[in-house]
Formats: structure tokens, C-alpha cells, sequence
């Protein structure tokens, strides 16, 4: 395993994460590749065109990016749930086009020049994010995603504020996918607009799938499955997207919560209706 | 010039209008997202090219195609969406359509590779045309217009005026009020799907007409745009996916004249974000599958 695999995989790591943060909320977003393409320019343009240092300019790019997601995602997170998985499709269809035709950053062919990742940033990043993702899943705020998630009604009428709570989770998973496009760009030297493609999302949105949405485990299993799985098995990175695609269909029809569908209950998480369905 | 821009607004709009009615006739039947109808769109033209390369007359490709398309679309449903009812279904659906769709496009990648690839004889389609009042035309963009137009009228006859139109209006209606009346509700989405992929295999051997080529990424690129048409227009009106289609179509070509260029591609989601701001449910509510209208 060589270093590119580990930054690869710990980067994989953080965009499951950062979809499955969103998906908390009961929301799902296929925005994160539009995301991670702003923290990346974001960044790269710092760090290029100001001299700032990469530990400086990322939290710059990260905080612009979750700002931008707000705006943009409120009018749909006012409304149903498949508004927004619309309106995450438009941003990742139009922040192509706008790269494409900003000449300042580069367009078409792209913005070079941008280095300076370490696998310790991502390291730390990866344990920053991950500790967050457990402390949640320990404190009562994780009770009101689940009452946000399983039932907007219900969470609204027990006083919860769940366009705030959609907002602020839909922000977060922002923040945590320009970060990770930050240290992306930074590590390829050299990015173009298309490096952000709207299958740069779906994919994102398919490791969760594929490895559980009900715990932050699953995200991680997905996303290390599908990045190391082509680097083991002999002719699968050429097949990536056929067997990718046919192992979550697979995964939807046999086994619906995903590969690692259990909740890592807590002492505060354990008081739950005693028959909660498992939600598919 | 002008006027020239506004038809082939329009000729693109129908096209957009017929991907939209698919997504559209599928989400206000069973409520859900088909992702991998932009794919079935994009899968049509080369299935077309590769039986006109066959040696088969283009009328008789087009069909075997569009009953090609429609029995994929008829696994697509038995696949992603037979098994997701329940409360969640919505959003299991979506995600495992959007698998199949991904597995379309790649192994269309690997079969076709991701350059485009032209069709034969092409350019003489292309070339026979008319002169108006000082504007040419070509005879395929009229006649895509006519066959769209008229398209659109059978299948608005069909939904609200038969009793199978009948049975799909109930089922998006309620599923488990039509299932009580005796309605095959899940011959019903069978029928759903069939007629959207038709749809789709339609749009998709009319972009190959007019541009040529298939590509591979028309997928993402026009088929997802449809989506934001269905906001626009109203998720699951058959009016609003028609109308919408035509305006976005008009108000692209629009945007390209008066040299937005690449942006052009932006008005359609900027729009659907205006909408969604000001009228939720759409600009052209009121006409779709679930208002009982005449019938």
C-alpha cells in the first residue's frame, strides 16, 4: 500500500462522511463533488494567487463553501425532501459551467500549481471528523436527527427548529467536502473543472449506501471497499463503475440498510420506542 | 437569425418536454425518481446507430428500439422499484435507479467508447429543408415538432379520456384506495414505466437525428435537465413537464444568442431555483395526473 493509497482512501473516507453528515438530516445531496470543487478552487486560489499557507486557506475555503450551501440549499430545505435532491443536482451541473468559463481560475484547462498535502493533514482530519461523528452519536443531538429524519412532523411538533437542524448538518457536510477537495487539489498539483463531475457525487452518495447509512462505520467500510477494492482485484478498476453499480443493487435488494446496518447504541441513544423499524 | 433561435428553442424544448413527461408520468404515479431514465435516453441513440449500421431502414430501427428501451425500462422498474414501497421507498428507488443508470453509462463506455460516434446518412437528413418568409427549415426539425405535437395529444387523450388513463390517475391518486377498487396497480406501473421509456428512446433517437452523434454524457447533460424541468413545471404534471420543456427549451436557445455561450446550460437550474422560491408547486399546476379532470 503505498502513500497514495492510504491519501486516496483516508479522502474517500472524508466525502462518505461528508454526505452521510447530510444524510443525518434525513436529506441526501449530490452536491458534495460541486463542494469539493469549491474548496478546492477556493483554496487553490489562496494558496496560488495569495501566497496564503495550505492550513490557513482550507478552513477559509471550508467556511465560504458551507455559507454558499446555506444560501443556496434554504429554499429547498423549506420544502419536501426530492426538491433538494433537484436542487443539488443544479449546483453540481451549473458550478461546472461556471469553472468552465471563469478564465481567472483557469476554465477549461484547469488550475496548476497547487501542492503541499501531507497525509497527516488528512490523518488529522480524518480523526477530527470521525471523533465529531462519535461525539454525536452520543449526545442528544443525535436524538433530534433521528426524530428529524424518521418524521419531520412529529420532530416539529416536539420543538424542534428542522429547517435549522437541515441547514446547519447540510452546511457541515459541505465544510467537511471542500475540505477534503482542498487537500485533494493540493495533492494532484494540477485540477480541471472535470475532475468535479457530477459522478464524482453519486459516487460519493453510493459508498454510504453501499456500506450502512444508520452508523458512521458504514460510510468508512464503503468508501475503503470501493477504493482499495480495484487496486486488489485484477481487471475491477477497469469495470469500477458496472460493478460498483451492480453491487448496490444488489446491496438495495438483499440487504436494504447496507452492509454495516446496526446502530452503536449509547447509554443516552439506548431509550428508543422498543420496536423502532429499521428504516430501509 | 432571430426567429431561427426561437424554433430550434422550440425543437429542443419538445425534446426536453419528452424526457420530462417520462420522469414526470413515473413520479406522479409512484411518487418516486427514476435516475436511471436519463440513462435509457442516452442508451437509445447508439442502439440506434448500431441497427442502422445493421443494415436496418431507420423507420423499423426506431421502433425495435423503442421496444428495446421499453423492456429495459420494464427491468429497471422490476429491478429499483417493485421491491421499495414502503416509507423510505422514495429514496431507496432513487438510489438504486441511479446504480443501474451508472452501470448503463459504463458499460455503454465500454462498449462505444466515451468519444461520440456518428450516425451514417445523417447528413442528408439534415440538409433537405425549406425556405419561409426568408428563414430556412429543415424538413426533421418540422417534422420533429408535428410528431412531438401530435405525440402530446394522443397521450393526453389516453390519460384522460380512457379507462387505462383512468386506472393511472387513480394509482397515483392512491395506491391503496385504486388496489381496493380492483386496479392491477402493479400492472399499472408497468405500463407507467413502458410508456416513459418509450418516451425516452423517442427523445433520444430525435437528439441523434438532429446533432448526428450519440455521446455518452448526454445523460447527465440534457437528461438531467428534465429534472429540473419537472420543478419547474410542477413535479408530476404531464401539463407543466410539456409547457416547462417548451420555455426552457426557448429560453436556452435564448440565452445562447445573446452570447451567454458554455452559461447557457445555468438558466435552466437558476430558473428552477426561482421557481421553488416563489411558486412551489410549479409554474403550470393544475393539469397533471392526480386533478380529476374529464373522463
Amino acid at each position: 500500500m503505498t502513500s497514495d493509497h492510504i491519501i486516496f482512501t483516508g479522502l474517500n473516507i472524508l466525502l462518505a462522511w461528508s454526505a452521510y453528515v447530510i444524510l443525518m438530516s434525513g436529506s441526501l445531496s449530490f452536491a458534495n463533488g460541486a463542494f469539493m470543487a469549491l474548496g478546492a478552487y477556493g483554496s487553490g486560489v489562496l494558496t496560488v494567487k495569495f501566497g496564503l499557507h495550505l492550513l490557513v486557506a482550507l478552513p477559509i475555503a471550508a467556511v465560504g463553501t458551507a455559507v454558499f450551501a446555506a444560501l443556496v440549499a434554504l429554499p429547498a430545505l423549506r420544502t419536501r425532501g426530492v426538491y433538494l435532491i433537484l436542487v443539488t443536482i443544479g449546483i453540481a451541473s451549473c458550478l461546472r459551467a461556471v469553472l468552465e468559463s471563469t478564465p481567472y481560475i483557469g476554465g477549461v484547462r484547469g488550475m496548476s500549481g497547487l501542492m503541499g498535502t501531507q497525509i497527516w493533514h488528512i490523518a488529522v482530519l480524518v480523526v477530527l471528523v470521525g471523533g465529531m461523528l462519535w461525539w454525536i452519536s452520543r449526545s442528544p443531538l443525535q436524538r433530534i436527527l433521528d426524530a428529524v429524519r424518521e418524521d419531520e412532523s412529529v420532530a416539529r411538533s416536539m420543538g424542534i427548529h428542522t429547517v435549522y437542524v437541515k441547514t446547519i448538518m447540510f452546511s457541515a457536510g459541505a465544510a467537511i467536502a471542500a475540505m477534503a477537495g482542498g487537500l485533494y487539489a493540493h495533492h494532484m498539483v494540477f485540477v480541471r473543472p472535470e475532475n468535479f463531475d457530477i459522478l464524482v457525487s453519486i459516487y460519493i452518495v453510493l459508498y454510504i449506501i453501499l456500506g450502512g447509512t444508520n452508523n458512521m462505520w458504514g460510510p468508512v467500510l464503503g468508501a475503503v471497499t470501493m477504493t482499495l477494492l480495484p487496486e486488489v482485484l485484477r481487471g475491477a478498476s477497469e469495470w469500477r463503475g458496472t460493478l460498483f453499480g451492480a453491487m448496490v443493487v444488489l446491496m438495495l435488494l438483499i440487504r436494504p440498510d447496507g452492509l454495516l446496518a446496526f446502530r452503536i447504541q449509547s447509554i443516552s441513544a439506548r431509550v428508543m420506542p422498543p420496536n423502532r423499524e429499521p428504516q430501509s | 437569425m432571430f426567429f431561427e433561435q426561437l424554433l430550434n428553442g422550440l425543437v429542443v424544448g419538445s425534446m426536453y418536454a419528452l424526457i420530462a413527461l417520462g420522469f414526470s408520468l413515473v413520479f406522479g404515479v409512484l411518487n418516486k425518481l427514476n435516475f436511471a431514465h436519463p440513462e435509457l435516453f442516452m442508451l437509445s441513440g447508439f442502439l440506434t446507430i448500431a441497427m442502422v449500421a445493421l443494415g436496418i431502414p431507420l423507420a423499423i430501427a426506431a421502433v425495435l428500439v423503442c421496444v428495446v428501451i421499453g423492456v429495459a425500462g420494464l427491468a429497471v422498474e422490476l429491478v429499483s422499484f417493485r421491491k421499495f414501497a414502503g416509507k423510505d421507498g422514495h429514496i431507496t428507488a432513487a438510489l438504486s435507479s441511479l446504480a443501474v443508470g451508472l452501470v448503463l453509462i459504463d458499460g455503454a463506455q465500454k462498449y462505444w467508447g466515451t468519444e461520440p460516434i456518428s450516425m451514417p446518412g445523417a447528413s442528408t437528413l439534415r440538409i433537405a429543408s425549406v425556405s419561409a418568409w426568408g428563414i430556412s427549415i429543415s424538413w426533421l426539425k418540422i417534422g420533429t415538432l408535428i410528431f412531438t405535437l401530435v405525440l402530446m395529444v394522443v397521450l393526453h387523450h389516453m390519460i384522460t379520456r380512457t379507462r387505462f388513463g383512468r386506472n393511472i390517475r387513480a394509482t397515483a391518486d392512491s395506491p391503496d384506495a385504486a388496489r381496493l377498487l380492483g386496479i392491477d396497480v402493479k400492472r399499472v406501473n408497468q405500463y407507467t414505466f413502458l410508456m416513459a421509456s418509450v418516451l425516452a428512446a423517442i427523445a433520444g433517437i430525435m437528439l441523434l437525428l438532429r446533432t448526428g452523434y450519440a455521446t455518452t454524457d448526454v445523460g447527465f447533460s440534457l437528461g438531467l435537465k428534465a429534472l429540473a424541468i419537472l420543478a419547474i413545471g410542477g413535479m408530476g404534471e404531464l401539463r407543466g413537464a410539456v409547457l416547462g420543456g417548451l420555455l426552457v427549451g426557448v429560453l436556452e436557445s435564448m440565452a445562447f444568442h445573446f452570447g451567454l455561450g458554455r452559461l447557457s446550460d445555468v438558466v435552466v437550474w437558476i430558473l428552477m431555483i426561482g421557481v421553488l422560491l416563489i411558486r412551489p408547486a410549479g409554474l403550470f399546476g393544475g393539469g397533471g395526473i392526480h386533478k380529476e379532470t374529464r373522463a
